[in-house]
């Protein structure tokens, strides 16, 4: 049944909330493979299950219908095995950790996780990385010893982001880590995070709103729409990495914002337009 | 003349603002030492003494004067040290019961959903029940040794903690129980990583409430059981029956003291287990 290569396999997905008469159809019949080592988003209006989709592949929800694997086995097995690292929107530290403990304490949880690793992730687990080392490559060495509360939201989002990547997990989900940040600070943690995946090269699914963001970061984008939540298209983004800031404003790259933002639009207007006329 | 050499200096250098806005000397002051601290509560207590005094003249049987307060309290400080001990041993004893059994129910309530639906409703009714008015029932049922008044401390003081300390167990933000819910966490160690610490806040509020009440549990329980064991309430209740005003006025002088100490030695603990807490506090 499992590929191999394939990191994340999502067949016919069915999630809804409510009850019938007033229910939401959060997703519907999403079929969705990602190769291990790819990075994805998943971009889409308000409402189309991108978060859910997230939450499935996380083992933080059920799915109603259909199937999800990570590496073959099921989200939970996968969780179990601590190859998943979660990213939300809000950076969910701990308050009274600082900075280094909030990073170090998830390697205290769940200790027997290496043993249940699948042979189909392929993870030779190596020694623990130094998490001391990565906070720095990410400019938090001066603030190792700190408090969340004394931190920016910027500071506390590449502690959440260590938090993760510290668990050399073989897949690294992302909710929409960057939304609440402002433009400046959002573009030089993509960078931070482009820079560090280089190094990882992890599986890494991405939801975001921003189409620069998606294009910007992304092996593939995979474009969803509402109503109910689908996927409406898969689109690859063939431009070279890495991708500096320089590259933003070039033709080739307004080519694929463009691109997406039609399939956006066309996918956002179609059932309403019906049903307006 | 250094002092007229100063200011050309500083006139001269591109930023004076910020050295010519010297600080005060009143500023160096420790903020708890200005008289805009201490001053106001000082006139308050002199005012309210004075006005004590008056009344205490002209009305002797509503109040004692303060000197005969203070002449009973420095002339046998034994009696008033003895009964405060007893007391404050009954509270705290029950105050410990109370502590021990509500805390281990509130971790029960706040991971057994049906334990929860079953006895959340009724701590919220007790809690609002003025539960010293079981002290009578107790002394009824449980004589006038030590059990009346240590379970009568512990019935008021366990509601307040186990209400705030089963909110605070359940107020983790959902996207961090999410994330330690993706490595795996148990429930164990949820509980003991995330979810007590994120309780301290609210147990320690619930024990600025407690460790007050419990000194009044103690006092009415002995008030209700009088003359077979000691302590501050028995010591009122004695007094009142024998009219000795000033006997019952010291006493609860010495009670106002206890729960002032009490206060005050909680709020310290908590300043130094929640300098976390507090920095949080300040940056929102």
């Amino acid at each position: 049944m499992d590929t191999p290569t394939s990191a994340i396999s999502v067949r016919g997905a069915r999630k809804v909330y409510g009850a019938s008469p007033n229910a939401l159809v959060a997703l519907d019949g999403v079929d969705l493979e990602i190769p291990a080592g790819r990075f994805v988003s998943v971009i889409g209006p308000s409402g189309c299950g991108k978060s859910t989709l997230l939450r499935l592949i996380g083992s933080l929800e059920q799915p109603d219908g259909g199937d999800v694997e990570v590496f073959g086995v099921s989200p939970e097995a996968a969780c179990a095995a601590k190859l998943v690292g979660f990213v939300p929107q809000t950076p969910a530290l701990l308050p009274w950790l600082n900075v280094l403990q909030n990073v170090t304490l998830p390697h205290r949880i769940n200790r027997g996780a290496e043993r249940r690793r699948p042979v189909a992730s392929g993870a030779s687990a190596g020694p623990a990385p130094d998490l001391e080392q990565l906070l720095r490559d990410v400019g938090l060495g001066g603030a190792l010893h700190k408090l969340p509360a004394q931190l920016s939201g910027g500071m506390q989002q590449r502690t959440a982001i260590v938090r993760a990547l510290g668990l050399r997990p073989e897949v690294l989900l992302m909710d929409e880590p960057f939304s609440a940040l402002d433009e400046f600070t959002r573009e030089v943690l993509q960078e931070q995070l482009l820079d560090l995946w280089d190094e990882i090269k992890t599986t890494v699914v991405f939801v975001t709103h921003s189409v620069t963001e998606a294009v910007r970061l992304s092996d593939t984008v995979v474009v969803m729409a509402p109503r109910p939540g689908r996927i409406v298209d898969v689109i690859d983004i063939g431009l070279p990495r890495p991708r500096s800031a320089r590259q933003i404003k070039t033709p080739e790259f307004h080519a694929y914002e463009d691109l997406i933002r039609d399939r956006l639009q066309s996918a956002w207007q179609s059932p309403d337009l019906s049903t307006a006329a | 003349m250094t002092a007229l050499d100063a200011p050309t200096g500083l006139a001269e250098t591109p930023a004076p603002a910020a050295r010519i806005a010297a600080p005060p000397a009143a500023r160096t002051l420790p903020a708890s030492l200005r008289p805009s601290r201490w001053l106001p509560i000082v006139l308050m207590i002199l005012a309210l003494a004075a006005l004590w005094q008056i009344t205490a003249q002209g009305m002797p049987y509503l109040l004692p004067p303060l000197q005969a307060i203070a002449e009973t309290l420095i002339g046998n400080p034994a009696y008033y040290l003895e009964n405060a001990w007893i007391t404050l041993q009954e509270a705290l004893i029950g105050l410990a019961i109370a502590f021990v059994g509500s805390s281990i129910l509130a971790v029960a309530i706040s991971e057994v959903a049906v334990l929860r639906r079953a006895i959340m409703p009724i701590a919220v009714v007790l809690n609002v029940t003025p539960l010293v008015a079981i002290a009578p029932a107790l002394v009824v049922a449980f004589g006038f040794g030590p059990e009346p008044k240590l379970i009568v401390t512990a019935i008021i003081c366990f509601f307040p903690i186990l209400i705030n300390v089963s909110v605070g167990l359940r107020s983790v933000p959902t996207a961090v129980l999410q994330f330690y819910k993706t490595i795996h966490a148990s429930r164990a160690e949820m509980l003991w990583h995330v979810r007590v610490p994120s309780a301290l806040p609210y147990l320690f509020a619930a024990l600025k409430i407690v460790f007050p009440l419990s000194i009044v549990g103690a006092v009415v329980a002995e008030m209700f059981a009088p003359g077979a064991s000691e302590g501050l309430g028995t010591a009122i209740g004695l007094a009142s029956s024998n009219n000795k005003l000033p006997v019952i006025y010291a006493s609860i002088f010495m009670l106002a003291l206890m729960g002032a100490a009490l206060l005050g030695l909680i709020t310290a603990v908590e300043r130094r287990a929640l300098r976390w807490h507090e920095t949080h506090a300040d940056g929102a």
